[in-house]
């Protein structure tokens, strides 16, 4: 709501005096709204970062030997629900091959759509159908990636966590297990390790 | 609130409301409310910057996991591209220094002048002014600041804290002032702890030594849900007497007890809530009379909301109560009530601004004694502060200017101003080079204004009802450069011009008053260098040189007496080694040159620390000052000999969980 005011507020600058009473009730009422808004930069630091552990964890995980169909074939990073890289994750990727299989991106809205991809992070837009969706992806040798409060709980592989204001991991090694994923011990090591049925 | 407020916002060119025609009081509330909370996307540009990914995308996972998403305090800017001199002590540092206290732990910046007198009593200041009533320092413990408006300075053992849960302290030398409180003259400390979700779990230790007799500590850190973190701690400590310079025990033991919580709840990811809260009591002996004692409470919330990364706010309150006895000369109940709140916002796309408003009352009750007397005895001090500060990126990522002012209003002197210009220019990511000029005041205090000695005519030191707070020019230039990723170095210099600085003025034979009839020129630098030696071995050191002119400006000052007592040079080292099969041993070495008046010979020592560290167990044998049997470190009267600080050891052992 804040964001959708600013191009309004904008334009009504020059008839601020006219039109400040009208303004001010109507500033008053977005109160509340803008509250408890998440910031929606394009981009922030945050995901700056997180997108570039999403590129360190694609290499660190192997797949099992029949996920792709040729040494060429690309490995895909997807993104399930809005997306909060903006195109931050493209140019992170851009050009980056792993194991000779080039890296691309898709973003999907549903779940249904999820086909061939390799590493899945799941956004929050999607946190009331986490459960569905990694239910859906049990047993698939997909990476999943998540950042809300029980995502490893639910069935996730990796979830991001942030704490003293640096973005931490934390990896559910059963669940990779069960996805026939393969994660480096390198990851392991700096990751918090999430027993089964942790968060 | 009303100065940062008034200037800050309104006029604010961001928000172009001048033209608004008189809204009511209340529309502008909402008005003000309404833009603070919406306006904070204003600034947010698609940073979808190729660089910053590229960047990212070469560092190591442990790297990545280094960096920090969001900054919410003044100071988490990166320690590289600051342009102040701050020095960070880590909690690793203190750790390994062996250190068993807060004022020990302060010896490890190398820009701070630190030194013990005995047991229980420091005199700890920067650039100069050092006394055990030093009065040129804001000192911080989480956002509260520990400042006694009897003498604007710090009575050290008083402050406590659990250096276990320590996150890192961070000095800062040369003004302050336009961010920080009142006080930051000479500089700042702020000392950090963890948040309760980064101290969970059980730490217990315990120890004793032949000056440190015996002590022992416990925190157990546990979470209601995901969400809400807490801890609770308790400390006690005894420490023997220190001997007089002919060997002789001073009878100044000194005892200590310290418990505390801290709650962290974290509502959402974009808001934190803080509530924490110290006890303490303690007692020190003395010679002929009964002990000194003292205790204290406070309690402290503090609410930080991050909008952004470029934005955040945060609104803090705390109430602080301090109590000390002396019997036979004074007694003081200290109540604090403190409310501040800062915010930060993006400015088109080159501009930061920071602004901030606090208000402070201090209710300063004093019960006097024939020796000596504050009149009146009872006080009640208001402060009203602002602050704003704009941070423009002239050249993006290579060159920054920040201008900033701090407003003022206390009962002693009226309305003060406090402005500073910075300049900062990165000509690469491992370089910074940067200068300041600042005007810094140092508010008047209740022993500037209120002192008299003895406590009924004729009076020997009548008050100072003229005096006024005493004033400084700052000129600062510094480099910090990284040659390597082991090694990083750190160069500070300045030049301080004081103006209407204290004096003891004569009114008649054997009658004297305070008054502002000193002026000052301080000037020199500080070096810090970082090595490290191996994946095993890291070396940190420093180097101070600072000299002192002062000149009185009135024929009634008398020219021998002179705030503080510092010396020219001084250097510190620190060694932190691990060793094969679980071993750690550590050093820490320094230097002070002699204090001119009243005279102290310079010394050298050093600390040293073994330990043994296995899976939850510590074991550690620390040495404290072991070069000498005893030496002196500081003399504040010309009258007495120097107290004297002894060789002394401890063992420790320590738990975690």
């Amino acid at each position: 709501m804040a964001v959708l005011n600013l191009p309004t507020r904008r334009r009504t600058r020059h008839r601020l005096s006219r039109l400040s009473g009208v303004w001010l009730v109507i500033s008053a009422l977005l109160l509340s709204g803008a509250w408890n808004l998440p910031a929606q930069t394009a981009a922030s630091k945050e995901y700056q970062i997180k997108a570039a552990f999403l590129f360190n964890f694609a290499q660190f995980v192997d797949w099992p030997p029949d996920t792709f169909t040729n040494a060429s074939a690309p490995l895909c990073i997807g993104v399930l629900g809005d997306d909060p890289f903006g195109n931050i994750l493209d140019t992170t990727i851009n050009g980056e091959k792993i194991d000779g299989h080039p890296l691309v991106i898709r973003r999907f809205h549903r779940l249904e759509e999820v086909q061939d991809c390799q590493v899945l992070f799941i956004s929050r837009s999607e946190t009331r159908r986490m459960r569905q969706i990694l239910d859906a992806l049990k047993g698939r040798s997909v990476l999943t990636i998540g950042e809300v409060d029980g995502f490893c709980k639910d069935g996730g592989i990796i979830r991001f966590v942030t704490e003293q204001n640096k973005i931490h991991f934390r990896i559910n090694p059963e669940t990779a297990k069960n996805s026939s994923l393969t994660v480096s011990s390198k990851l392991l090591r700096l990751a918090q390790i999430v027993p089964p049925g942790g968060d | 609130m009303r100065c940062a407020g008034g200037n800050g916002v309104i006029n604010g060119p961001a928000f172009r409301v001048k033209p608004l025609p008189q809204p009511s009081p209340g529309g502008l509330i909402i008005l003000l409310l309404a833009m603070f909370f919406t306006l904070p996307a204003w600034g947010q540009t698609a940073s979808t910057n190729t660089e910053t990914a590229a960047l990212y995308k070469k560092m190591s996972l442990e790297q990545l996991m280094s960096i920090e998403v969001t900054s919410v305090s003044k100071h988490s800017e990166k320690l590289s591209g600051t342009a102040s001199a701050i020095q960070v002590i880590t909690h690793d540092d203190i750790q390994r220094s062996g250190v068993s206290s807060l004022p020990e732990a302060l010896r490890l910046a190398p820009n701070l002048e630190v030194a013990q007198i005995n047991s229980h009593d420091w005199a700890i200041s920067t650039r100069g002014f050092n006394n055990t009533t030093a009065n040129k320092l804001l000192v911080m413990i989480d956002g509260r600041a520990v400042y006694t408006p009897l003498y604007a300075g710090v009575f050290w053992d008083a402050q406590s804290v659990l250096l276990e849960d320590v996150d890192r302290i961070e000095v800062v030398s040369g003004p302050g002032g336009t961010l920080w409180g009142a006080n930051a003259v000479n500089g700042v400390i702020n000392v950090i702890t963890r948040s309760a979700r980064d101290t969970q779990g059980i730490y217990v230790s315990g120890g004793g030594g032949s000056l440190l007799q015996d002590f022992g500590a416990g925190r157990y850190g546990g979470s209601v849900n995901s969400n809400l973190f807490y801890r609770v701690y308790a400390q006690h400590s005894d420490r023997n007497d220190t001997p007089l310079a002919n060997g002789i025990d001073a009878t100044n033991a000194w005892d200590m007890t310290q418990g505390g919580f801290r709650m962290d709840y974290y509502p959402s990811e974009m808001n934190t809530l803080t509530l924490q809260g110290d006890a303490y009591a303690g007692s020190e002996d003395q010679p002929r009379n009964s002990d000194v004692t003292l205790d204290g409470q406070n309690i402290l919330g503090r609410w930080t909301r991050t909008f952004s990364e470029e934005s955040d706010f945060s609104l803090q309150a705390y109430v602080d109560r301090t109590w000390r006895d002396t019997h036979s000369t004074f007694a003081e109940d200290l109540k604090t009530y403190d409310f501040d709140f800062q915010h930060r916002f993006p400015l088109g796309e080159r501009q930061s601004i920071v602004w901030g408003a606090g208000y402070r009352l201090m209710q300063d009750d004093v019960r006097n004694s024939p020796a000596l007397a504050f009149f009146p005895a009872n006080r009640d001090l208001q402060l009203f502060s602002g602050f704003l500060q704009d941070e423009i990126t002239l050249v993006p990522d290579r060159l920054k200017f920040a201008i900033g002012t701090k407003f003022e209003h206390n009962d002693f002197s009226g309305f003060e101003i406090q402005p500073s210009g910075r300049l900062t220019w990165t000509p690469d990511e491992r370089q910074t080079v940067w200068a300041a000029v600042s005007r810094a005041v140092r508010s008047p205090s209740r022993i500037d204004t209120d002192f008299f000695v003895p406590a009924t005519p004729p009076y020997f030191l009548a008050g100072g009802t003229n005096f006024d707070s005493e004033k400084l020019i700052a000129y600062e230039l510094g480099y910090r450069v990284r040659p390597s990723d082991r090694l990083s170095l750190s160069l500070a210099s300045y030049y301080n011009f004081y103006d209407q600085l204290r004096s003891l003025d004569v009114t008649s034979p054997g009658h004297f008053v305070l008054a502002n009839h000193f002026r000052g020129e301080v000037w020199g630098f500080e070096l810090s260098a970082n090595y490290q030696a191996a994946a095993w071995w890291r070396l940190r050191a420093g180097y101070d040189y600072s000299h002192k002119y002062l000149t009185p400006t009135s024929a009634s000052a008398t020219p021998s007496v002179r705030e503080g007592n510092d010396p020219d040079n001084q250097f510190s080292f620190q060694s932190v080694m691990d060793l094969p099969a679980h071993f750690q041993i550590d050093v820490t070495a320094r230097y002070v040159e002699k204090l001119p008046t009243p005279h102290v010979p310079g010394y050298f020592t050093f600390d040293a620390r073994l330990a043994w560290q296995y899976k939850h167990v510590e074991l550690a044998l620390v040495g404290q000052n072991l070069w000498a049997d005893r030496h002196a470190e500081f003399n504040a009267s010309s009258t007495a000999p120097a107290q004297e600080i002894p060789r002394s050891v401890y063992g420790k052992v320590t738990w975690r969980f």
